[in-house]
């Protein structure tokens, strides 16, 4: 049976402890807030980042010009078909824009009505294009360049501005929305012909090439020919793009380890503290219970509520303020860490995913550390002779 | 009822250091007796009174309280002895000071789990027969040294324990307070409890309700 007196005495030798409970409290929910925080933010970047892999092409070819990445000529799209095992190949012409007034990147994706789109967002967008019979001069943004632009008073069109110093005015026929944001967040569908018009591109040339390949058990096989067929060029399948957004992905993350890692150590230093041992007054207060009948059991009950209520009530405001902050206020400052490079990028919503498993994670890092290491220095007390420990 | 045979207690402060306590003494007390334990500091007194308490184990010899040797009692035994059987007041009270007086004196009964009515009962009866139920939402740090002495000994005695040990329960006190608490102990002996006082207060010494003096000596009993 639960005894209720037991946890109201826990519950005022917290309130008795005063700053020291606080300081507890304080930085347990500081751990708490920024390992949750950060869990919140990887599950909804890899939800995102996931969406956007699966909607990249299974082959992709760019041509190197001694290793750095140039425009590839059109004329191998057909070289490319020749092939046995290839479904597709399509001639993309992309690029990222500067915007210099919001300083930010539009990410340019040119589209052709009667050609096979690669993914499930563009085939959507180019549909709507053909239903407005408005490619050559126009336009469909995504939302977040829907805000930045018109926050410039861009409403109805934009100007691009071209290598040569000169204008390009497009209409803005849509906006469009998808399911993953970061995918297509920052991005501007128009015709291949407007984009090579803004980028100063001939019309032989494209950003890359990509490739269907029917049955999905030969992309290794096809990848291998067209790295024997173009050896000056880069051949990258789906898998290999895949690992160079994780490596990206992670490596933001690595900077981020280490503000855990400061908070870790200022954890481990209250661990540390509790676990050498007890001040002299939590040890007289420990001879007294014990001296006034109470038995080691019931000290170690009362240092176990103790423990558990303010380890338990900070996890709980930690995850509800990393909760707030993430999903509410989109983690600012956090976010930027891990995004990195797209903090040039329109902004996109993180996503609400709520991962059971990484609450557990974080609780079971936190909470039983923190009750055991109150524990053992208390049983080491309580089972000492009462007198010894008053004296 | 409580006897100790042949009881020696060395402290071993470290692997050098020792003291003997207390050195083969025989003593026995019967129920309801009111007994002054005196010596000069250092002769022994206190330990006596830990001993009898379960506080400490003696280093060789026996502790038997109604028939039960409580020198070899586990530890967690111990306390429930201490719980049911003594109430302790200590030289410095040893009360919680951040505590009120009714959180003070309810420490020996929480781990009884008892009902919030009996609670009432017990506490009701102890305040008001040691004066302090006036005080009893205030801390213990802002009462005089008389009130926490009273609160003291309300707690020691809130289990209704057969045994009542005090160990120098004046030296903190002014005579007034000092003659306050001889009366109090007039009350406890009338109650039919066994009370031993560990003190060298002359104050105490030769009172008419008092049932036998004990002196110790670096200790052994010399008188």
């Amino acid at each position: 049976m639960i005894n209720k007196y037991i946890i109201e005495y826990a519950i005022n030798a917290l309130l008795r402890q005063g700053y020291k409970s606080f300081f507890i409290v304080f930085v347990f929910t500081l751990l708490t807030f920024l390992l949750t925080s950060v869990f919140f933010i990887t599950n909804s970047m890899k939800y995102e980042l996931g969406s956007t892999a699966d909607a990249l092409p299974e082959i992709m070819i760019q041509d190197l010009k001694g290793g750095r990445h140039s425009d590839i000529d059109v004329s191998l799209v057909e070289k490319i078909l020749a092939l046995k095992g290839v479904s597709d190949a399509v001639a993309r012409v992309w690029g990222y824009y500067y915007f210099e007034n919001a300083g930010v990147y539009f990410s340019l994706v040119g589209v052709d009505t009667f050609e096979e789109q690669y993914s499930g967002t563009l085939s959507k967008i180019v549909s709507e294009f053909e239903a407005s019979d408005t490619l050559s001069s126009s336009m469909i943004i995504g939302a977040g360049v829907r805000d930045i632009m018109t926050k410039s008073y861009y409403k109805e069109y934009f100007n691009f501005i071209k290598p040569d110093g000169s204008i390009k005015k497009v209409n803005i026929a849509g906006v469009f929305d998808t399911d993953t944001a970061l995918e297509s967040n920052d991005m501007i569908v128009m015709s291949k012909d407007n984009i090579r018009e803004i980028f100063d591109m001939p019309q032989d040339k494209a950003t890359d090439i990509t490739v269907k390949v029917a049955n999905p058990e030969e992309i290794a096989t096809i990848v291998s020919k067209l790295e024997l067929m173009f050896p000056t060029a880069r051949v990258l399948s789906k898998d290999d793009i895949k690992i160079s957004y994780e490596n990206i992905f992670n490596y933001k993350s690595g900077i981020f380890l280490a503000l855990f890692i400061i908070s870790i150590f200022t954890f481990f230093i209250i661990i540390y503290d509790k676990a050498s041992g007890l001040s002299s007054e939590e040890k007289k207060e420990i001879g007294i219970l014990k001296a006034l009948g109470w038995r080691i059991e019931d000290v170690l009950k009362e240092k176990f509520y103790e423990s558990f209520i303010l380890s338990l009530f900070s996890y709980f405001l930690g995850v509800f303020l990393a909760l707030g902050f993430v999903y509410i206020f989109q983690a600012p400052l956090l976010r930027d860490i891990f995004i990195g490079y797209s903090d040039l990028k329109p902004s996109f919503e993180l996503p609400f995913i709520f991962d059971l498993q990484t609450l557990a994670l974080v609780f079971f890092l936190s909470v039983p550390v923190y009750i055991a290491a109150t524990i053992i220095p208390s049983w080491k007390t309580a089972t000492l002779e009462a007198d010894e420990v008053i004296r | 009822m409580i006897k100790l045979k042949n009881v020696t207690k060395i402290y071993e402060l470290n692997k050098e250091n020792r003291i003997t306590a207390l050195k083969g003494i025989d003593l026995e007390f019967k129920e309801g007796e009111l007994i002054i334990l005196k010596g000069a500091s250092g002769s022994g007194k206190s330990t006596v009174l830990s001993l009898i308490a379960a506080l400490s184990k003696p280093t060789s010899g026996e502790v038997i309280v109604d028939e039960k040797k409580i020198s070899k009692l586990p530890d967690n035994f111990a306390s429930i002895y201490r719980r049911d059987n003594i109430g302790f007041i200590f030289q410095k009270y040893n009360l919680i000071p951040a505590l009120s007086v009714r959180d003070n004196i309810m420490l020996p009964m929480i781990p009884l789990n008892p009902h919030a009515k009996d609670i009432q009962a017990k506490l009701d009866k102890v305040t008001e027969m040691f004066h302090i139920s006036h005080k009893l939402d205030v801390d213990v740090k802002n009462l005089s040294g008389g009130e926490q002495q009273r609160v003291a000994i309300a707690r020691a005695n809130v289990n209704d324990p057969k045994i009542i040990l005090a160990d120098e329960p004046t030296a903190n006190l002014d005579e007034k307070l000092s003659l306050h608490f001889i009366e109090i102990l007039r009350e406890l002996k009338s109650l039919n409890k066994t009370v031993i006082i560990a003190t060298h207060d002359p104050l105490f010494f030769g009172l008419d309700f008092v049932d036998r003096e004990i002196e110790l000596h670096n200790g052994s009993i010399t008188a």
